[in-house]
């Protein structure tokens, strides 16, 4: 693309054509957050019921294994920050979702004590929400899925006992965040 | 016969970079030059005058030890590029 001599309108369309469809294909799909965080979620959860079931006072001790989940987090956050090579408005939107979430989130977590801890449908209902919307931008139905399986559980969590809750919480990052996060990693190893 | 065309957009690699950096936030330099299939010379000339002309913005940091050439299309920008294209719509309807 070195030529810089008077263009016909045809050539000119289609540089415009050709450099949007180059740009299309740009927003970062990035399946390791809904690994990391999946596995983290599931294993957590799975702990809470097996430790509640055996009779540990403490149970939601576990929750600690979130820190360095968070850490680790943080950090790819801050060392990919200036990495991408281009970045689109569509994946910067829903970067910007995402926070809003984990705000919402870390307010849910200071205040549960106000609603008994009675977190885990509200969070089910709340993670479905940016996992919807980035299911939505990648345009990966098997996020979109997964955001139904948030909802769906979410409901079912209402319902079931406090002690059976984690299990259904457990059960919806697999399929909200593990599934749909190995399938995300297989799409871009192709 | 294109004179209500921007003579700065009417041209391949120029057009192709604002047509590019319309779809995305923001695309390195080694980015657009891949994408463009552009040399490295030509393509540093060319971004110049779309930032002279305050159609892009150029942002020059670091990173590690290597320079990062960071380039983001500009309002003006935008509203030039829709007007070429408005432009052109004229001349295939003549």
């Amino acid at each position: 693309m070195e030529k810089q001599e008077t263009m016909t309108i045809e050539q000119s369309l289609d540089v415009i054509t050709r450099m949007i469809n180059e740009a299309k294909g740009k927003v970062q799909r990035n399946a390791f957050y809904f690994l990391l965080w999946g596995w983290v979620v599931v294993i957590a959860n799975v702990g809470v019921y097996i430790l509640s079931e055996n009779g540990y006072q403490h149970p939601e001790m576990i929750w600690a294994i979130t820190i360095p989940a968070w850490m680790v987090s943080l950090w790819r956050m801050y060392s990919k920050r200036s990495s991408p090579e281009a970045s689109t408005h569509l994946g910067r939107l829903s970067g910007w979702i995402w926070l809003g979430y984990g705000i919402s989130l870390a307010v849910l977590i200071a205040f549960g004590s106000r609603i008994n801890y009675q977190l885990n449908p509200v969070v089910l209902l709340m993670t479905a929400i940016p996992t919807f919307a980035t299911g939505a931008i990648l345009r990966f139905r098997p996020l979109v899925a997964g955001a139904m399986t948030f909802w769906v559980l979410g409901i079912v969590c209402f319902i079931v006992s406090k002690e059976m809750q984690p299990l259904i919480n457990a059960g919806a990052f697999v399929g909200g965040y593990l599934l749909p996060g190995y399938l995300l990693k297989n799409k871009k190893d192709e | 016969m294109f004179k209500d065309l921007d003579p700065l957009l009417h041209s391949q690699l120029r057009l192709a970079v604002m047509s590019l950096l319309l779809s995305l936030e923001k695309a390195d330099f080694t980015f657009i030059k891949e994408k463009t299939q552009s040399t490295a010379g030509n393509l540093s000339i060319q971004l110049d005058k779309l930032s002279e002309a305050g159609y892009i913005t150029i942002e020059k940091t670091f990173k590690g030890k290597k320079p990062l050439t960071t380039c983001r299309i500009t309002k003006k920008g935008i509203k030039a590029f829709e007007e070429y294209v408005n432009n052109l719509k004229q001349y295939i309807q003549r």
